[in-house]
């Protein structure tokens, strides 16, 4: 049975993004779910359901925010903190709308990933890792060999690579919420911006803050009963490069782009759409590569042709494609895949200010971050007004 | 405070038996559940160069590389490329094993250009 349009984002609440040391992840959720709450125009009581996701450093605990709230919620989930899951949470709480188990949810994200960073990534003590005994750490180095195999294949130029950055730091720079909002940056920043793990430079990773976000989401029906115009479900979808592993082992490493096709497949077979009827996307960036990539798993440019179809500006505001209009992860403020999801919302409510695509009426946001490695997993929704 | 060590692989039921070989001088690669003795050859299928260290007992190596090999019998393997500058690394290079000895128990299976 088709779930299209059968539920709506009700609420949105963010904090601040940046660097917050006076307050906890619990803390900046109970904030986030107060100002969700009133975007709404929603009592607590009428919650009951709340899944939850700790992002970099950790410790958003199980139910202090729902008790400081006064939400009381029977649904209690925990998920893992992967780029991909903020789509695979809305897929969960629509199937828990679904059968029953809830009729309202809170989805919710919060870290200190700016103030509480630790652990064994970055040090500690030397526990064994195979990847650690040759030296590779972070997320970054799938990146940035997903980037040389992309350079070798279709000979990407870092200008091309650039190109993201710039486009997304100038929505970030209309953003007054934006991390980098006074910030601006041409083309001789990003080629001469200090190199983290070649080929790929600082500017090429997202920012790492503090903040949290939490996304109300109810039946079609109750929607109607708040605040905010409804912005609606028109599909999910999910994806994992295990599936393929079997008959394409490069895969499991997605270095060759990632494996989209049955997120996509799901997500525009529910909302009986192609990808010619998206007028606005807001895809994962935890690199500009990850953007990059995902251009052509989505199949909105053919293999090998999105740098220069980012190059050649379509991914600006008054460009064929209108992308990231926050400047999401690489310049907005980065909450895993909150950040799009949050932007995807606010789009289809017409709150993008300066950066509102004009006229949008559907939305496709893109997540990333899988068991795996980082992309392992791809994930989407598509949103209308 | 205390010297922070690299740290070492994991070892483990399903995965000793690489180890083992290794230890031996020798690449052992997994097929359908058998381990069997692999050439040693591949090339270069992707790599990457840090710049900045993201574990402190790294930082004495800045840059350096790590690398996913192509071997001849298809498996892809994380490695590092040693005699080797780091810009003379390409995809595609044709590199052979050589082991790499870290301490009284544990070898590194690393590859080399083919001369």
């Amino acid at each position: 049975m088709s779930t299209k349009d059968k539920y709506a984002f009700v609420g949105v609440g963010l904090t601040k993004l940046g660097k917050i040391p006076d307050m906890t992840p619990d803390e900046l959720a109970i904030q986030a779910i107060n100002l969700a709450l009133a975007d709404a125009g929603m009592k607590p009581s009428e919650v009951d359901g709340y899944i939850y996701q700790q992002g970099i450093g950790g410790g958003l605990g199980d139910t202090m925010p729902l008790q400081m709230a006064g939400i009381p919620a029977s649904l209690i989930c925990q998920v893992a903190s992967l780029g991909s899951y903020a789509n695979m949470m809305v897929a969960m709480a629509i199937c828990a709308m679904e059968s029953g188990m809830a009729k309202t949810v809170l989805l919710v994200h919060a870290a200190s990933a700016a103030s509480r960073r630790g652990g064994g990534m970055m040090g500690g003590p030397p526990i064994a890792s195979t990847p650690g005994a040759y030296g590779w750490y972070g997320p970054g180095a799938t990146a940035a060999c997903m980037a040389h195999r992309y350079m070798h294949l279709y000979g990407l130029k870092r200008e091309q690579l650039g190109a993201i950055a710039l486009t997304l730091r100038e929505y970030a720079n209309q953003r007054p919420d934006a991390i980098m909002r006074d910030k601006k940056i041409t083309m001789d920043d990003y080629l001469n911006a200090r190199m983290v793990v070649e080929p790929l430079c600082l500017l090429d990773f997202c920012l790492v803050n503090d903040g949290a976000v939490a996304l109300i989401i109810t039946s079609a029906e109750r929607a109607c009963n708040y605040k905010k115009k409804p912005v609606y479900v028109m599909g999910y979808g999910i994806d994992h490069s295990l599936r393929v592993m079997n008959k394409s082992p490069e895969a499991i490493h997605h270095f060759d782009g990632f494996v989209a096709s049955k997120a996509k497949e799901e997500a525009f077979g529910t909302a009986g759409i192609t990808v010619k009827d998206i007028d606005v996307a807001e895809m994962y960036d935890a690199f500009t590569i990850f953007l990059l990539s995902q251009l052509e798993s989505y199949g909105i440019c053919k293999k090998g042709e999105a740098g220069a179809f980012v190059e050649a500006g379509n991914l600006k505001l008054n460009g064929s494609f209108p992308s990231n209009t926050s400047g999401t992860g690489l310049s907005w403020g980065y909450l895993m895949g909150f950040t799009q999801l949050t932007e995807g919302i606010r789009q289809m409510r017409g709150e993008g200010g300066a950066c509102q695509v004009k006229d949008a009426e559907i939305c496709l946001v893109t997540g990333l971050g899988g068991m795996v490695d980082n992309g392992s997993a791809a994930t989407c929704t598509i949103l209308r007004r | 405070m205390p010297e922070t060590k690299k740290q070492l692989p994991l070892v483990t039921e399903s995965n000793k038996a690489f180890w083992e070989a290794a230890r031996r001088h020798e690449l052992v690669i997994n097929k359908n559940g058998e381990w069997v003795k692999a050439s040693g050859r591949g090339e270069v299928f992707t790599f990457c160069i840090y710049r900045q260290p993201f574990h402190p007992a790294w930082a004495n190596d800045i840059p350096y590389n790590v690398a996913y090999v192509k071997l001849e019998e298809g498996s892809l393997l994380m490695t590092n490329i040693v005699d080797c500058e780091n810009k003379d690394i390409y995809i595609g290079m044709p590199v052979e094993v050589v082991f790499d000895d870290i301490n009284g128990e544990f070898t590194l299976p690393k590859f080399k250009p083919v001369k």
